[in-house]
């Protein structure tokens, strides 16, 4: 079986996409022997040019064009190279393609998603009620349309404060000027409503895992971040073994159905046994190859079981395994760039 | 044989715009010949440019698509139109048609509804500024009177006593429903208790009966649950007052606020994705009854959609007067219509689509209206691709809140024409003259120049 | 400043600039006006060669002339 997979968020830069993580678990099992189809929204994303692991790449129009014009898009590709799955893994296209997963389908693509139900557990105001399902806690957040409630939210929630864009960006203020700036910038890229957050002590922890719809796993590790850049992205990693952790992911799965992959951005405070879900986010977070390493290839599981194939059971991995995530260059011609800007393929 | 012109275009590859569908001619053009099947070009041709266009048939499938999606789920549904959203008579004859009440806020509203035909007893009157003597006329008339402050109380007690008759109304309430802004400026604040302490006031002269609650939480609302959270309160609330009061709530009110598929500016995914649709708001609100109304009650449900309804049945048709370069280097097309007749410009980026296949790549462009004014922008930020003079624009959805906020200013208003169901066409409002702007001016005569 | 001659053009439409490493893209008509220009062709002739060549009037090719240039000076290319 020769499967042609699309891979989004190919942006391998200093804020990367998950996308090239993804796209290699998915070459490193060699049953599969898929070509990856590298899906990117500019010119000028790496992935574009790491034909070692992107097959082949095509420039999409952004989602937020209508979405005839998208998945018109992506049927060309389907009829002029291939394209038998999806995983799209950016938080702002998710939801076209949960909305049109069932269309795709039809049309010879499939995707591998939870349903609009499910993806709408990973909005901030529904965590309090998914941490009280699966035996967690949450920070107390508001939700905030402008100056004035900010600076109410400040007031309730105390400094310092995290402040979040729906979609992206997640910023520490320690003082109300700094609240505003962060709320200002968000506001100005990603639009309103901005999420303010009480900050809480304990060490970040992250699971990542993905869930067949049917309440089971199909692969899950447990990490802690042990550097991150400025921009607040994991660098290097480690991989731990926290029960309750690791448990509080299962029961989500297994209460929710969860389908697809999904992480868990969670602080522990070990001196007072607790743990905060602060996240959900219903896809692959950037530094999903870390599982891969460790011998749990979730991305590759998740293609099995779309397409029934047999599905690898991963009942363990390794504790203290390191993540390093580094640099690397490399020259090309100008050829490729000159195809992605006239042709929108390499 | 000559080749096929294109218009020349260059466009430098900038980072973090090398997106080819900016560009591709093949993206992100939409076309769009006809409305209704009447050509964009016959239509200019007949009612000439700028021209508003109304499709009946859509008008009537956004209404019985969103009635149904409530009827079908509860026993006891009624729409009021909400005549400040479009108040042109065909469009309100057409929904009343269709079954709906009037929604009026204000006595010039009501006297519009009045004069169409609609009996007292089938307008809401709502708003915060009723004046007396509009008051006591819809009093007389049994029109349903939604209170909104502890003012128009006091009026209508007076009203009671003169008439002497005791007299139906409803209050409006505002309350957190988790929607930002909550809007607290209209009505009777539920969690503070000013709602009960203005039920009290209502029981304790005894003059006027309290049959119903309103209340509108906001507008273009997202989030269906911010209606389930209204439905439970207003319920609750409802129960409260027969249990302590002994009034009947008979309906309940729950206002508008449903949004159309129009992009707010300032939000990412466009509204087919970012709007959920209408049953799923039709579901929230009916569970929300479901689950608090006690077995056997369904007192009558009230909505007051407007935007929802008459939002994407409307067009305006433009037409490229000129074109110019701008010094940043983007290009800029001066249309003959602009924030005059489009006053939702402000906060929606419309679907825009053009007349004709035009060929050659997009380009960043400006729209700008025909005004002397600084502020007439309809899209500061559209790939286009080259567009000859006289090409003709078609901006949708623009069916709510401009023809009845649009101005009359520098510019004549143009006509609005209604394709009918049967593909004939009407003027529903024919365009202005300088007679209708200066029917009321006055010159002194020491001034008249001679 | 005069850029013209220093560019790379490909048939696609692709202009790399080596002396600045700007790109832009440019269609068929764009394309067909900057060879000329770069030939030294003077407007009015370049005028009459796009009239010759495409199926245009001379009013909306002196138009779109003009515009195109006024672009290309602000992109400083010429």
């Amino acid at each position: 079986m020769k499967l042609k997979i699309g891979i989004s968020g190919i942006n391998a830069v200093d804020n990367p996409g998950p996308g090239v993580g993804v796209a290699k678990s998915i070459k490193e099992d060699k049953e599969l022997s898929a070509k990856i189809v590298g899906l990117s929204y500019d010119a000028m994303e790496p992935g574009n040019y790491m034909k070692w692991i992107i097959d082949k790449s095509y420039i999409l129009p952004y989602p937020s064009a209508d979405h005839n014009t998208y998945l018109n898009r992506l049927y060309y590709i389907r009829e002029n190279y291939g394209l038998d799955f999806v995983m799209p893994v950016l938080d702002a296209e998710l939801p076209l393609y949960l909305k049109y997963q069932k269309e795709l389908e039809k049309n010879g693509i499939k995707t591998f998603l939870p349903t609009l139900e499910q993806f709408k557990l990973r909005e901030k105001d529904k965590l309090e009620e998914v941490a009280k399902n699966i035996g967690i806690e949450t920070p107390k957040s508001e939700v905030v349309n402008s100056y004035d409630e900010l600076v109410k939210a400040v007031e309730k929630l105390g400094l310092p404060v995290m402040v979040k864009g729906v979609f992206y960006k997640a910023y520490r203020a320690y003082t109300v000027q700094e609240a505003v700036s962060f709320f200002n910038k968000i506001v100005a890229e990603w639009g309103y409503p901005v999420i303010l957050q009480q900050v809480v002590s304990g060490e970040e922890m992250n699971v990542v895992a993905a869930g067949d719809g049917e309440g089971n796993s199909l692969g899950m590790i447990a990490i802690k971040k042990m550097w991150i850049t400025e921009l607040g992205k994991i660098w290097t990693g480690i991989t731990i073994k926290n029960d309750n952790l690791l448990n509080s992911a299962k029961r989500f799965i297994e209460v929710y159905g969860w389908k697809g992959a999904f992480e868990l951005e969670c602080i522990v405070d070990l001196n007072n046994n607790k743990i905060y879900l602060i996240e959900i986010n219903p896809r692959f977070p950037a530094w999903s190859y870390f599982s891969t390493g460790v011998g749990v290839n979730i991305a590759s599981n998740i293609v099995r079981k779309a397409f029934d194939l047999p599905v690898k059971e991963y009942r363990d991995y390794p504790a203290g395994k390191l993540y390093i995530r580094y640099t690397d260059d490399f020259v090309v011609g100008i050829e490729t760039f000159q195809k992605l800007i006239t042709l929108g393929e390499n | 044989m000559k080749k096929v012109y294109e218009k020349p275009v260059i466009v430098k590859v900038e980072t973090g715009f090398m997106n080819k569908f900016g560009e591709s001619p093949l993206y992100q053009r939409k076309v769009r010949t006809d409305i209704d099947g009447v050509s964009i070009d016959k239509l200019v041709e007949k009612y000439g440019s700028p021209l508003f266009v109304i499709s009946e048939k859509k008008l009537r499938e956004k209404y019985r698509n969103i009635y149904n999606a409530f009827a079908s789920r509860y026993p006891n549904v009624q729409f009021g139109w909400s005549y400040k959203t479009n108040y042109l008579k065909a469009v309100c004859a057409v929904l009343h048609q269709e079954g709906a009440i009037a929604e009026v806020v204000s006595g010039f509203e009501y006297e519009k509804a009045r004069k169409l035909g609609i009996e007292g007893k089938d307008i809401i009157f709502n708003g915060p500024h009723k004046r007396y003597e509009d008051l006591e006329i819809a009093v007389k008339e049994g029109a349903k009177i939604h209170i909104d402050h502890f003012d128009e109380i006091i009026d209508l007690e007076k009203i009671a006593d003169k008439l002497k008759k005791t007299v139906k109304v409803a209050i409006r309430l505002n309350m957190d429903t988790g929607i930002r802004p909550q809007w607290s400026r209209f009505g009777f604040n539920l969690e503070t208790g000013q709602a009960l302490d203005a039920v009290k006031r209502i029981a304790q002269s005894g003059k006027l009966i309290l049959n119903g609650l309103h209340a509108h939480i906001g507008t273009f609302i997202l989030d269906p649950n911010a209606y389930a959270k209204e439905v439970e309160k207003m319920v609750k609330f409802a129960y409260e007052i027969e249990d302590n009061f002994g009034f009947k709530i008979e309906y309940i009110d729950i206002g508008g606020g449903l949004p159309s598929k129009n992009k707010l500016k300032g939000t990412y995914l466009p509204p087919d994705i970012a709007v959920p649709p209408v049953d799923e708001y039709a579901e929230k609100i009916t569970d929300a009854l479901y689950t608090n109304l006690r077995p056997g009650d369904f007192p009558k449900l009230i909505l007051e959609t407007g935007r929802a309804i008459v939002d994407e049945a409307e067009y305006l048709i433009t037409t490229v007067f000129a074109s110019k370069r701008l010094p940043d280097g983007r290009k800029a097309y001066i249309c003959d219509a602009g924030v005059n007749l489009l006053f939702t410009a402000f906060w929606y980026k419309f679907n825009v689509e053009i007349d004709r296949k035009v060929y050659g790549v997009n380009e960043p462009s400006v729209l700008y209206g025909p005004l002397c004014m600084n502020i007439d922008i309809i899209d500061d930020g559209i790939l286009l691709p080259p567009l000859e003079r006289g090409t003709r624009l078609i901006f949708s959805p623009v069916g709510a809140y401009n023809n009845t906020q649009w101005m009359q200013f520098i510019e004549y208003r143009p006509n609005i024409v209604m394709i009918m169901e049967d593909g004939s066409v009407e003027v529903v409002r024919e365009k202005e003259d300088l007679t209708d702007i200066e029917r009321r001016e006055r010159l002194p005569e020491k001034l008249k120049i001679r | 400043m005069n850029r013209l001659h220093q560019l790379a053009i490909n048939d696609e439409g692709f202009i790399f600039d080596p002396l600045t490493g700007e790109n832009f893209t440019v269609n068929r008509t764009g394309l067909f006006i900057i060879n000329r220009l770069k030939e030294g062709k003077k407007e009015e002739e370049i005028l009459q060669e796009l009239i010759d060549e495409f199926n245009v009037s001379r009013e909306v090719a002196e138009r779109d002339l003009i515009d195109f240039l006024e672009k290309l000076k602000s992109y400083r290319i010429i």
